[in-house]
């Protein structure tokens, strides 16, 4: 059996004399994989490079074995994938199964009962299934973002590429998708953006943290978190030494990196407290040269 | 308890609901204070083969009934135009070609041609300036990324998006060619045709641009420049002879073919579109 995969070989982007990737070697397998990073970190430009909804300025893309840059062979992979991006508009006066309908028209989903019975099914992984009907206006946001995601499931393709999947959906509905999300990443290629460490957390085998369009780090999320293994404490008071510390729910103050002391109360660390650790301490503000991501 | 009791053939009639609506009443009725025949119901009713049922299928049906989006008057012309039924609601669901839309420019031409119909000289230049413009800028509406806020998932559809694009221009110029009868009855002389082929030319070169910058943008930009011209002419000449005379048509003919083979060329820079927002 084939195993499907995407490469990319010193991919590069640019738009104008702003650079938005630079250098960016992967290669991807089934699971699920994370992309953290700061905003205009080039998230959402290498997940439009995947989804060939943008061509590369630079290096190799491979997707399934298919060049996207050949127009026959960029159509077989419009036919392999599912892509949510991080906005989705909606045309006017749509309902949820209107809207998704119309999609799967487009992936030549042509026979109608056939297509009724995908929108319906994708729908229900998304727990839209009782809101087919109702317009897409009067949903909330959370709702809407849903109902992006149907879309991209439909015919549960061998590549998904999520922007931002769990932004503004309750945390009953996001346990839901990762459900979804894990099942069918046993057969296909899932690689998703999100500023959610928890999610990747609990979702993705593998992690990419990109920094103003360079991979800073590539690998397990286990081999991430354990990174800060031993630099994580609790304390009553902010910790010169730590990198970055902030107030908890309990009054005492969560302190990250930095020397670690003797006599300090040590914790498990989180993604969230490695990605930080990685990040180098504080978010950086956004500089001039950037594109957002 | 009563001194009758629903005969077989009633009840069988009851169960299958295939009885009238005083029958099926009056059989409730007495179902209600009859033991034996309430008894007899169960006996009638398993001998109806529910597998012969696909409730699946019922349910299917319902909820197609429900959910399914009825075909707009649009798509149902393009239906009856022969264009099939999944590609002329890909072409209907353009916003331009929503009942908003379709509305605001049937009332843009036909106050233009009212003004023409006045047979004042300006009420013709009136139209000569907005009749030529209105299907380029639809054409631009049905997939600019500002008026189309799924551009993003559909770009990333097999569905060849040139063929798309190339279906809502033919809608557009389908709409038109009715329009140009309608409002040929009222505008007189050679104007109410006249318009018809710089129209084309401008809907081609809204094409051909859309390769380089938004279609909307494009179609403002050439609708600036014809108004432009056409108020030029008005000023010098007071006639709209420059714009209906043979070398004109000729040359807006020439641009149209000009401007549609640039397109044909660059067709595939049209993957790059993308919002501008």
């Amino acid at each position: 059996m084939v195993t499907a995969s995407i490469s990319l070989r010193d991919v590069g982007r640019t738009f104008g004399a702003t650079r938005a990737l630079a250098g960016v070697d992967l290669d991807l397998k089934p699971g699920v994989t994370g992309l953290l990073g700061p905003n205009g970190a080039g998230k959402t430009t290498l997940l439009r490079l995947l989804a060939t909804a943008l061509p590369p300025t630079q290096g190799k893309v491979r997707v399934l074995g298919l060049d996207p840059e050949v127009p026959a062979e960029r159509t077989g992979i419009r036919r392999q994938l599912g892509y949510q991006p991080q906005e989705v508009g909606f045309p006017r006066g749509f309902t949820a199964f209107a809207f998704v309908d119309y999609i799967a028209l487009l992936k030549e989903w042509t026979q109608p009962a056939a297509r009724h019975a995908e929108v319906r099914r994708v729908l229900g992984l998304v727990g839209l299934s009782d809101l087919g009907a109702k317009r897409i206006r009067a949903m909330s946001g959370g709702q809407r973002r849903r109902i992006s995601l149907a879309q991209a499931l439909l015919g549960s393709p061998p590549v998904l590429i999520l922007d931002e999947p769990t932004t503004g959906v309750d945390p009953e509905q996001r346990v839901t998708l990762r459900t979804v999300l894990a099942e069918l990443a046993r057969t296909s290629i899932v690689v998703l953006s999100t500023h959610q460490t928890e999610d990747v957390a609990a979702l993705c085998e593998r992690v990419i943290v990109l920094d103003r369009g360079r991979v800073r780090y590539d690998g397990p999320v286990t081999d991430l978190t354990g990174q800060a293994a031993g630099r994580v404490w609790l304390a009553d008071e902010p910790d010169p030494a730590a990198k970055v510390s902030w107030r908890t729910g309990t009054g005492r103050y969560r302190n990250v990196g930095g020397r670690v002391r003797d006599g300090v109360e040590h914790v498990e660390p989180s993604l969230e407290d490695a990605y930080l650790l990685l990040r180098g301490g504080a978010p950086e503000p956004e500089t001039a040269g950037e594109v957002a991501s | 308890m009563t001194s009758w009791h629903l005969d077989d053939d009633a009840l069988r009639r009851y169960v299958e609901r295939i009885d009238s609506l005083a029958e099926g009443a009056s059989a409730e009725q007495h179902l209600l204070s009859c033991e034996p025949c309430r008894a007899r119901v169960g006996a009638a009713a398993s001998v109806i083969e529910f597998s012969v049922i696909d409730f699946a299928a019922v349910w299917d049906r319902t909820r197609d009934a429900v959910e399914v989006p009825r075909p707009s008057v649009f798509e149902r012309l393009l239906r009856g135009a022969g264009l099939p039924a999944q590609e002329a609601r890909l072409v209907a669901v353009a916003s331009a070609f929503r009942g908003v839309w379709l509305v605001g420019v049937a009332a843009v031409l036909a106050f233009a041609a009212l003004a023409a119909a006045l047979g004042h000289a300006r009420g013709v230049w009136l139209f000569l300036s907005v009749a030529p413009v209105v299907p380029c800028l639809v054409v631009a509406s049905s997939y600019d990324p500002w008026m189309d806020p799924a551009l993003e998932p559909e770009l990333v559809t097999p569905y060849p998006m040139l063929r798309l694009i190339l279906l809502r221009t033919i809608a557009v110029l389908a709409l038109a060619l009715p329009a140009v009868l309608l409002f040929g009855l009222v505008v007189p002389g050679e104007t109410a045709f006249a318009w018809l082929l710089p129209a084309v030319g401008f809907v081609a070169v809204v094409l051909a641009a859309s390769t380089w910058v938004s279609p909307l943008r494009s179609a403002i930009a050439v609708s600036s420049v014809w108004l432009a011209v056409v108020w030029l002419l008005a000023a010098r000449s007071g006639s709209p002879d420059a714009v209906l005379q043979g070398r004109a048509q000729a040359g807006f003919l020439a641009l149209a073919a000009a401007s549609f083979s640039i397109f044909l060329l660059r067709r595939r820079r049209l993957r790059q579109l993308r919002p501008w927002r």
